[in-house]
């Protein structure tokens, strides 16, 4: 099964202020020649991509792990919690 | 608005720190970022009894199954082997929601005031800054899980590094009661829960647990290991080795979660009016599993031991389960290692498969590491202690 097929179990609130970002986009195109962007390799929910040289982050799919923030080599993801209780809403967890 | 207590996140730990300080007679705030309490939570959700009745009267205690039987399966990429338990302790397969809710409902009971859609953003002097407003508070409970953001702004500590970090990722697959008694082959409320330690096609630790009318499944992936394979890929090689067991059944739920690996006493449990619990500090012990009866336990003894500092860490050393965890530290970071974690699956499976087929020529290859044997041997024997 897909990613996003997974996803579709989850029930999103989303927040219209994004709590992905990225810091440096030149230090996201530096981490993907020196270390092939562990950001994309870890994530469970496929947030990160690049496209065209640019790291795209569609934090509405974040699972809120934290995974990313800890394998960022260049400390290059600001990562907070979702606002007012928006994100995700586990039933079972 | 001032309180004597206030409680960062209604997960099991915060629920019994807000619970217990209530009874305590502090006038108690618990805050939680979700929804309702729980709804942020994912974990294997397999709770002692005794961990609980400790600290909480545990009737209506709102549990999935009984776990009468526990497998425990070590698999290499040539064959496996499998050991069956009947556990001496009480336990139980819970949902994180239904247990979490229930136990911010005790701390409701008891006088705590509960808030939810709430993320506090700060904590400073005795100011408890939220984003719906600030409240002040002598005392500060942060039991806010793997991703501290609050204790790490307070420096009280770091960031987990790659190889302190586990990756679990966990489905739920929805069946009816009867199905899952049928392929499990249980009768009424008894459940079964799996251990699963594999290095192929990487590192992980599998299991499986049974619920009232659904079966979760997931992995535990090092996040130093994950390398070109996507940690879920591991999840997808794990289920598609479970055969029969989930087939034909619709996938209820997908989540992940940090697992910590490294924490307290490294990482600070207290600092003047600040108090730090559970998976903030990385109180989950790596070889039994347990998260949740640590992480009960020091939301306890953190309100036990409001306005004593260094009360509060003496008790958590001074917690058997806590203790273990610490002792244990070193020991795991070794077998954490992938050529470790390979090393000892393989003894294992060959061990056992020499010993079946009469021919123990491969474990010939051993014996050149005795040493590194003998010293996570010492190591281990530390952690039973």
């Amino acid at each position: 099964m897909r990613i996003e097929e997974r996803l579709y179990t989850l029930r999103y609130k989303r927040d219209e202020q994004p709590h992905l970002m990225v810091k440096d986009q030149e230090l996201c195109k530096r981490c993907n020649e020196e270390y092939g962007s562990p950001c994309i390799g870890v994530c469970p929910a496929n947030v990160y991509s690049f496209v065209k040289d640019r790291l795209v982050v569609s934090y509405e799919n974040c699972v809120e792990c934290g995974a990313c923030k800890i394998v960022c080599p260049f400390n290059n993801i600001i990562w907070k919690y979702p606002r007012y209780g928006l994100g995700i809403a586990l039933r079972y967890g | 608005m001032k309180f004597d207590v206030v409680v960062v996140g209604a997960g099991c730990s915060g629920s019994v720190a807000a619970l217990n300080s209530a009874k305590k007679g502090y006038k108690t705030l618990l805050v939680e970022r979700g929804p309702e309490p729980g709804s942020k939570n994912v974990s294997g959700a397999m709770i002692r009894e005794s961990d609980i009745s400790r600290f909480v009267d545990i009737d209506g205690l709102p549990f999935e199954k009984v776990v009468k039987s526990v497998k425990l399966v070590f698999s290499t990429k040539a064959n496996s082997v499998e050991l069956r338990i009947r556990p001496r302790d009480k336990l139980y397969t819970v949902s994180r929601l239904k247990f979490d809710k229930w136990l911010a409902q005790k701390a409701e009971q008891a006088g705590a005031l509960l808030v939810t859609k709430t993320t506090v953003t700060g904590v400073e002097g005795n100011k408890v800054i939220t984003e719906r407003g600030g409240v002040e508070a002598d005392y500060v409970i942060l039991s806010e899980g793997a991703n501290a953001l609050l204790s790490m702004s307070l420096g009280m500590r770091r960031e987990l590094k790659p190889e302190e970090a586990v990756l679990g990722l966990k489905e739920v697959y929805s069946m009816t009661r009867d199905e899952v008694n049928k392929r499990f082959g249980l009768q009424g409320d008894d459940g079964e829960a799996w251990r699963v330690i594999s290095d192929n096609p990487i590192p992980f630790a599998g299991f499986v647990y049974t619920y009232k009318d659904s079966v979760s499944l997931g992995v535990g992936v090092p996040l130093s290991n994950v390398k070109g394979l996507k940690p879920y890929e591991v999840l997808d090689s794990f289920r598609s080795s479970l055969s029969e067991l989930v087939k034909g059944s619709s996938l209820r739920e997908y989540s992940a979660k940090v697992i910590p690996e490294n924490g307290f006493p490294s990482f600070k449990a207290c600092n003047q009016r600040v108090y730090v619990t559970g998976d903030a500090i990385g109180l989950v012990d790596p070889l039994t599993f347990n998260g949740i009866g640590p992480a009960i336990a020091s939301g306890y003894l953190a309100s036990e031991n409001l306005g004593q500092c260094e009360g509060y860490e003496r008790a958590l050393l001074q917690e058997e389960e806590v203790s273990r965890i610490v002792r244990s530290r070193t020991l795991v970071k070794e077998l954490l290692k992938e050529e470790n974690f390979k090393f000892y699956v393989n003894l294992i499976v060959d061990l056992f498969e020499g010993w079946s087929s009469g021919d123990l020529s491969k474990l010939k290859y051993y014996k050149s590491n005795l040493w590194a044997m003998l010293r996570h041997l010492t190591l281990g024997l530390g952690v039973v202690g």
